[in-house]
């Protein structure tokens, strides 16, 4: 199945390759579980790209970060989506750092994607792996220790287990059939409300567990479509100074405040934060608690609506209550 | 330092310890160590695997290799190089003394349950804080009062190639100990003289007959496995003849991400940046990692910045590594193969076939001119 | 904040980000129509709550600060015209956040106070104070650090 979408994508790209410039896409990285973003330039590389659950990432940040992917004058970038892919362009185009005309946008109904480490973890850590297949929800590993099967289920990444959006939010076209949500939006913010039954402390001592093991590396930062600061991240800053480099729990406490405020009302959840986080710490989850707020407080959700305005980005002198 | 009590007990060179009772040793150890043990991370998605000191609680981790490597333990991702204080001078008010305050503090320390490629990342290090122009004394007085127990490696998996760069999964250069992980425990070697007092601590009996055959067998299995294809002769001449050629670095790092994930996880990369830290009258001056991948860390006082994009910054890691640290130091790759950063990699880049690149692009530029 | 300290034993370490217009001419009037105000309040001037950034707010709770108090123009009469409605926004998603992090949102509070309002500046500080106090000393984000590499000092 997937090799047919795969094929189907190649054929699109062909078809549309007069007025793209550049396509954005995934190709196969040093093992079939690891795929890596690429772009392409000309006919003849499309054949590289491919489009199955292990394209995990996020490819929306190349558009607007240094070297920005661009297209070149009256030409267009083509650029491959999922759904919460779809919603950070959303955001970008709502908040001017994109021109939707520049766009040709390739959605790819998605029906979850795959987290490598929990595959290792099931097939033993110590192979070598030659091929994945997946039909019908079952993914196949050929590895050097032999044959193993698993439901896809059983393997995804923690964004993908709470989608409300697996389809494209926005398009140009679409590719495959969509699929159906795995959760309802009122389910979204489950997590969120079972975290928030602890005790303060409990909460604190959670966040204070899983925050010692940040390196501070940034991944988080970089990976985000919509950490616009790029270089000039505030957590870098000399002067002032807001976080020192010590790697005490507090500067850390400090950044990752930052990060999740900074994106307060304009967190698409997409995941990538939490995904390429080599330690494992859960950094969506404090973005879950921000979109919750704004959910409740101005019914808004990130990243569906290109003519919205983010609600920190604005105001309303007649509300009352807050 | 006190010199080593003498054991009435004639010392064993080889002990077993049986699984049930490591925990009880490594206690014992900690007595007289700071002991560093592998561990699995609560509250991650069970992937996680840390080196972290040892407690009575701890449940030590072997049969994947460490997410993060134990380099932490020589080189703190944050240490204080000196403390210091203004004060009023008592006899002329306008002016402030400074004083300052050492820092040195190395415990004695154990790291057990390293793998050669982790301990490679230190004798790779070495060049640079040892051997090379400046003799650094935090890393020094740390290094020698550390003891590495190193676990023969039975694990390696698709990013691992650590026999191409020198290594291996039986390599013992720079450690102690040896461990070799069998079915009912852990059969320990010591390597050399420091390696005694440690043996010695354990209380343990030496293998019987079985044991130590199957030891051998693991050990000698270890030494014969390959591990990684890459071939990096040659890149030394490859880095520097397509330093210009920014086509090829865009090819390979187009993707990145410009994190510091690669460099962090890295048992070899030892960059770091110095601060002050300073809070009213009082502050330390801090050393602290940092990461080629980062913009600050070129950019000039001026504004400037050399390398003002991902490309350069990743040429400058991969070169680091393959062509300026040989050339500095009598051709010693600066890579232990660990296969970290290839692992980590959020986008999955991969620095074997990057070196592979540049060495192909290098080769074709060099018949057709 | 070892720093030693000239504050009596029970004084509150609270801070006060009070709007150049409005609050801190509130402050001003409090003071000159001498009215009684607790001291555990330090003030920092801002030009407006619209400078307003929660990080001021978050690094001082992390920090072990005690209590945050920010105060502006009402609503509608702001210098800049809109500044507080930005900040009106920002500060109560604030405060809803900071329980989630594990910090008492008690300890933060933002409300509007006109340069006339001496009177009621002098109740919003009594009101605060008072709660603070009841709070007690507010333990802040990780003093002992569970990382073994930390620096030796912290």
């Amino acid at each position: 199945m997937w090799n047919e979408i795969t094929e189907k994508l190649h054929e699109v790209l062909r078809n549309v390759m007069p007025q793209v410039d550049v396509v954005l896409g995934w190709e196969r990285g040093f093992n079939p579980l690891r795929i890596k973003p690429v772009v392409v330039r000309s006919e003849k590389d499309i054949s590289r790209l491919v489009w199955n659950p292990f394209c995990v990432q996020n490819l929306t940040g190349y558009l607007v970060k240094n070297p920005a992917v661009i297209a070149g004058e009256g030409k267009k970038v083509a650029v491959c989506v999922k759904g919460c892919d779809s919603r950070s362009l959303v955001a970008l185009i709502q908040e001017h750092f994109l021109d939707r005309d520049r766009l040709l946008i390739i959605g790819v109904p998605c029906q979850g994607t795959i987290d490598w480490r929990l595959v290792m973890k099931k097939i033993g850590n110590t192979t070598t792996v030659f091929n994945a297949h997946i039909e019908d929800g079952i993914l196949r590993i050929e590895h050097s220790g032999g044959l193993e099967q698993m439901s896809i289920e059983s393997v995804l990444l923690r964004r993908c287990l709470r989608c409300a959006y697996p389809n494209p939010v926005i398009y140009d076209v679409l590719i495959g059939e969509t699929v159906t949500p795995r959760i309802d939006k009122s389910e979204l913010y489950r997590n969120v409300a079972q975290f928030e039954q602890k005790s303060l402390e409990e909460r604190r001592n959670f966040w204070i567990d899983v925050l010692s093991r940040c390196v501070r590396c940034y991944a988080c930062r970089n990976a985000c479509p919509l950490c616009i600061c790029q270089d000039w991240c505030i957590a870098e800053r000399r002067d002032p100074k807001w976080v020192t480099q010590r790697p005490t729990i507090k500067d850390i406490f400090i950044f990752h405040s930052i990060h999740a405020l900074h994106l307060a009302g304009r967190c698409t959840e997409c995941g990538e934060c939490e995904r390429v986080c080599p330690v494992g710490i859960p950094v969506m989850f404090i973005k879950e608690k921000l979109n919750e707020i704004n959910l409740r407080l101005f019914s808004y959700e990130a990243g569906l609506d290109p003519q919205a305005v983010p609600p920190l980005l604005t105001f309303n002198p007649h509300e009352a209550g807050i | 330092m006190t010199p080593a009590k003498k054991a009435k007990k004639k010392i064993e060179e080889k002990i077993f310890i049986p699984q049930e009772k490591l925990n009880e040793v490594l206690e014992r150890l900690s007595k007289h160590f700071r002991v560093w043990v592998p561990v699995l991370s609560s509250s991650s998605n069970g992937w996680t695997v840390e080196f972290r000191p040892f407690t009575i609680e701890s449940e030590p981790f072997f049969t994947r290799q460490s997410t993060m490597p134990p380099k932490s333990v020589i080189l703190p991702q944050g240490e204080t190089l000196f403390q210091y204080e203004y004060v009023k001078n008592s006899d002329d008010p306008s002016k402030q003394d400074l004083i300052l305050k050492e820092t040195i503090n190395a415990e004695k320390t154990l790291v057990f349950g390293a793998r050669p490629c982790d301990v490679r990342g230190f004798v790779i290090c070495d060049w640079v804080f040892l051997r090379g122009l400046y003799l650094d004394v935090y890393y020094k007085s740390r290094r020698e009062n550390t003891l590495f127990a190193t676990l023969v490696c039975q694990d390696a998996d698709d990013a691992c190639f650590c026999s191409s760069v020198g290594g291996g999964p039986g390599d013992m250069e720079g450690s102690d100990i040896r461990i070799t992980s069998t079915s009912e425990g852990f059969v320990l070697e010591g390597l050399n003289d420091r390696a005694k007092e440690v043996i010695s601590l354990c209380e343990c009996d030496p293998p019987s007959e079985e044991q130590s055959r199957d030891a051998q067998r693991i050990q000698e299995e270890a030494k014969n496995r390959i591990i990684g294809s890459l071939d990096v002769s040659g890149s030394v001449e490859a880095v520097k003849g397509q330093f210009q050629n920014m086509g090829v670095w865009r090819d390979i790092a187009e993707s990145c991400l410009s994190c510091g994930v690669c460099t962090y996880v890295c048992p070899t990369c030892y960059c770091f940046t110095i601060t002050d830290e300073i809070q009213g009258l009082k502050g330390e001056r801090l050393r602290s990692w940092d990461s080629c991948m980062f913009h600050q860390y070129t950019q000039e006082a001026s504004g400037h910045n050399p390398r003002p994009t991902k490309l350069e910054r990743y040429r400058n890691r991969l070169g680091h590594k393959f062509c300026y640290f040989p050339l500095r130091y009598g051709g010693v790759i600066a890579c232990c193969g660990c296969g970290r950063c290839i692992r980590s990699c959020p986008v999955s880049i991969d620095i074997r076939s990057a070196v592979e690149r540049v060495k192909e692009v290098h080769s074709n530029a060099c018949v057709c001119s | 904040m070892e720093e030693k300290s000239t504050t009596s034993a029970n004084e509150m370490k609270i801070i006060g980000f009070l709007c150049n217009w409005c609050s801190y001419g509130g402050a001003d009037t409090a003071g000159v129509s001498r009215l009684k105000q607790p001291t555990d309040l330090r003030v920092i001037r801002i030009p407006c709550t619209g400078r307003m950034d929660p990080l001021f707010v978050l690094k001082a709770l992390i920090s072990g600060i005690d209590g945050v108090l920010v105060s502006g123009c009402h609503p509608k009469d702001c210098h800049y015209a809109v500044g507080n409605f930005y900040a009106r926004r920002r500060l109560e998603v604030l405060k809803e956040f900071l329980p989630f992090l594990g910090i008492d949102a008690d300890r933060f509070h933002y409300t509007w106070v006109s340069a006339s309002e001496g009177q009621r500046w002098q109740e919003v500080v009594t009101e605060f104070s008072q709660r603070i106090h009841e709070l007690g000393r507010n333990p802040g984000v990780g003093t002992k650090t569970k990382t073994e590499n930390s620096v030796e000092a912290y």
